[in-house]
C-alpha cells in the first residue's frame, strides 16, 4: 500500500531528528538540524462570510433599523523556507464590511434600554498585510514581524519580535515577544456629526512570556502571560451616549488601558481513536474594570489520513467596564468617562462550530498535498449566559454566524 | 604491611563475605545491622502486585518522562500544533477581538483595526 505524503513527511522528520541526535552523540553534527526552518512551501486560501443576526424588534424602536453587520473575508498565506535555518511567511487579508452598527441606546416606555442603529450606511474595506521572518538556531528561534492594515477611516502599522528557547532536551520551551502598533483614525462624517473627531491616533505596546512543557509522547501544555498597554484615542468615534431629555455625548473611554491575559493551553492525542483534543482557558483583566473567562475545547477526530472532523465549543463571560452605562438618566450629569458600547457591558457568550477537512495528494501532479476545508461557527451572546448576574443586559448584544471554506497546498 | 592497610583489607574481606551470605563472618556482619530500621516505603499495591520504584511507575504511566527526539512522531502531528490552521486562528482571534472586550493572549503585537 502506498504511504501517504503526510506519513512519509512525518517519517522523514523523525528520521532527521534521530540522525541529528545520533550525530550530536558522535560529536560530528555541524549545523543545527533538529529545529529547522520549515522544509516545504505551503500556501493557503480561505473565504469566509460573517453575518450578524437581525436585532430583535423588541430591542429597538418600532420600524427602526434592525439589520446589522456583514463581513466577507478573503485570506491568503504563503510560507516558504529560504535556507535550512531561515524561513519567511506572509498573510494577506481583504475584507469588505457593510451594514448597520449600534449607535446609542435610549429607553422604551417601560424604561428598558433599547438600541438605536446607525442606519445601513456603512461600507468599508480593510486590507491587511503581515510578514514574519524566522531565524533558527540549535536550541531556539528568533522571529521578526511587521504588518500594515488599512481601511477608509483607519490605518495601523505594527512591528514585533518573538522567540523561543528550548531546553531540557527540548521538552521545555520558553517563549516571549514584544510588539508595537501605531494607529491613525480618520472617522468619516466628522463634518456632519459634531461629536465625532476628524483625526486621532493611538499607540499600543505589548509583550508576552510563555512556558511550554512536553508532558509525554502524546500531550503537552503551555501557559503564557500577555500584557498590553494602549494609549491615545481609545474611544469609538461612531458611538454616542444618550441622555434622557435629548442630550448626546461622545463615547469617551479615557486615554490609557492596561490589559493582562493569562492563558493555559493543553493538547492531547489519543492514538487508539485517532483523536486530538485541545483545551484552553484564559483569564483576562484590565484597568477599565473588565475581567473575563474564556474556555475552549477543540476535538479533532481523524478518519484515516484523509478525513478530519473537528467540532469545537467556546464559552466566554465578561464583566462590564467601570464607565459602561446604557444611557444617562434624566438630569444625570455626564461622567468624565462613559460608553454605551454593548461590547463593554457584562454578558456571556457561547459559540460552537464544526470544521471538516479532506486531505489528498496528487501523485500524477508533482505529488502535491492538498487540504480542503469547510467550517461553520455560531456565536450567541446574552446577559443570561454571563457568570455574574446581569440585571439590565445591553440591548445590542450580538449573535452571528461564520461560514468558511479554505484550501491549503503543500508543495 | 602497616596498620591502616590491614584494617582496610579486613573490612574488604568482611564485606565480600557478607555479600556471599554463607560465611559465619558474613552472618555476624549482617546481624550487626539487623537492628537498623529501614524507613517504611509506601505500598504500591494499588498500582501493581509487586512493589516498583517511582521511576518504573512514572515510565509505566507515561508521566513526567523526557520525550526523546525519536519519540516525537505524535507531538509532531499536524493536529497537535497549537494552531493547526493559521488562517482560521487569525480570523477567529480577529472576530473575537472586535466583538469582545478581551484581547487574545499568547502573542504580542498584531495590528489595530477600526473594528474595536
Amino acid at each position: 500500500m502506498r504511504r501517504s505524503r503526510r506519513e512519509r513527511r512525518r517519517e522523514r522528520a523523525t528520521l532527521r531528528a534521530l540522525t541529528s541526535s545520533a550525530l550530536a552523540l558522535l560529536g560530528v553534527a555541524g549545523k543545527a538540524s533538529a529545529d529547522t526552518a520549515i522544509d516545504h512551501v505551503e500556501t493557503s486560501y480561505s473565504f469566509s462570510t460573517y453575518s450578524e443576526d437581525k436585532l430583535e424588534s423588541s430591542k429597538t424602536i418600532p420600524n427602526g433599523e434592525r439589520n446589522r453587520f456583514k463581513v466577507s473575508t478573503q485570506q491568503v498565506s504563503l510560507a516558504a523556507p529560504i535556507t535550512d535555518w531561515f524561513d519567511m511567511s506572509m498573510q494577506v487579508t481583504h475584507e469588505t464590511m457593510s451594514g448597520a452598527s449600534p449607535w446609542y441606546n435610549t429607553q422604551d416606555a417601560a424604561g428598558t434600554p433599547i438600541q438605536i442603529m446607525s442606519g445601513a450606511t456603512i461600507t468599508d474595506t480593510r486590507n491587511d498585510l503581515n510578514l514574519h521572518a524566522n531565524y533558527y538556531t540549535e536550541n531556539g528561534r528568533l522571529g521578526f514581524s511587521g504588518g500594515y492594515s488599512t481601511e477608509n477611516d483607519y490605518d495601523a502599522i505594527n512591528v514585533g519580535t518573538d522567540g523561543e528557547l528550548h531546553f531540557n532536551e527540548k521538552n521545555t520551551t520558553l517563549s516571549g515577544g514584544l510588539g508595537l502598533s501605531f494607529d491613525q483614525l480618520t472617522p468619516t462624517g466628522s463634518d456632519l456629526y459634531t461629536l465625532r473627531p476628524s483625526q486621532e491616533s493611538k499607540q499600543s505596546y505589548s509583550g508576552f512570556v510563555g512556558l511550554g512543557q512536553v508532558i509525554n509522547r502524546r500531550s503537552m501544555i503551555q501557559s503564557s502571560f500577555t500584557y498590553n498597554w494602549s494609549k491615545g484615542y481609545l474611544s469609538d468615534p461612531y458611538k454616542e451616549v444618550f441622555g434622557i431629555g435629548n442630550r448626546f455625548f461622545g463615547d469617551d473611554r479615557g486615554g490609557a488601558r492596561h490589559q493582562f491575559a493569562f492563558l493555559v493551553r493543553y493538547n492531547r492525542h489519543v492514538e487508539e481513536t485517532e483523536s486530538t483534543f485541545h483545551l484552553s482557558y484564559q483569564y483576562y483583566i484590565d484597568t477599565w474594570g473588565v475581567s473575563s473567562h474564556t474556555a475552549e475545547l477543540d476535538w479533532y477526530q481523524n478518519f484515516g489520513d484523509a478525513i478530519q472532523i473537528a467540532p469545537h465549543v467556546r464559552y466566554y463571560s465578561q464583566t462590564a467596564a467601570n464607565f459602561y452605562l446604557p444611557y444617562l438618566r434624566l438630569n444625570q450629569a455626564p461622567l468624565p468617562e462613559m460608553s454605551s458600547d454593548y461590547r463593554l457591558s457584562a454578558y456571556g457568550a457561547l459559540s460552537f462550530g464544526v470544521k471538516g477537512e479532506y486531505a489528498f495528494h496528487t501523485p500524477w501532479f508533482r505529488d502535491i498535498e492538498w487540504r480542503a476545508n469547510l467550517s461553520v461557527e455560531r456565536y450567541l451572546s446574552s446577559g443570561d449566559l454571563s457568570l455574574t448576574s446581569v440585571s439590565v443586559p445591553a440591548p445590542g448584544l450580538v449573535n452571528f454566524t461564520v461560514l468558511s471554506a479554505g484550501l491549503t497546498v503543500v508543495f | 604491611m602497616n596498620g591502616v592497610t590491614r584494617v582496610l583489607r579486613a573490612l574488604a574481606i568482611a564485606s565480600l563475605l557478607s555479600q556471599s551470605g554463607c560465611a559465619t563472618i558474613g552472618e555476624t556482619w549482617n546481624s550487626m545491622w539487623s537492628d537498623v530500621k529501614l524507613p517504611d516505603f509506601p505500598a504500591f499495591d494499588e498500582y501493581t502486585e509487586s512493589p516498583k520504584s517511582y521511576v518504573e511507575i512514572a515510565l509505566e504511566h507515561d508521566f513526567l518522562v523526557r520525550v526523546k527526539p525519536w519519540e516525537r512522531s505524535v507531538l509532531a502531528r499536524h493536529d497537535m500544533a497549537w494552531d493547526p490552521d493559521g488562517l482560521e486562528a487569525a480570523r477567529r482571534n480577529h472576530t473575537f477581538f472586535s466583538k469582545e472586550a478581551t484581547m487574545p493572549g499568547g502573542s504580542a503585537g498584531g495590528g489595530g483595526c477600526g473594528c474595536n
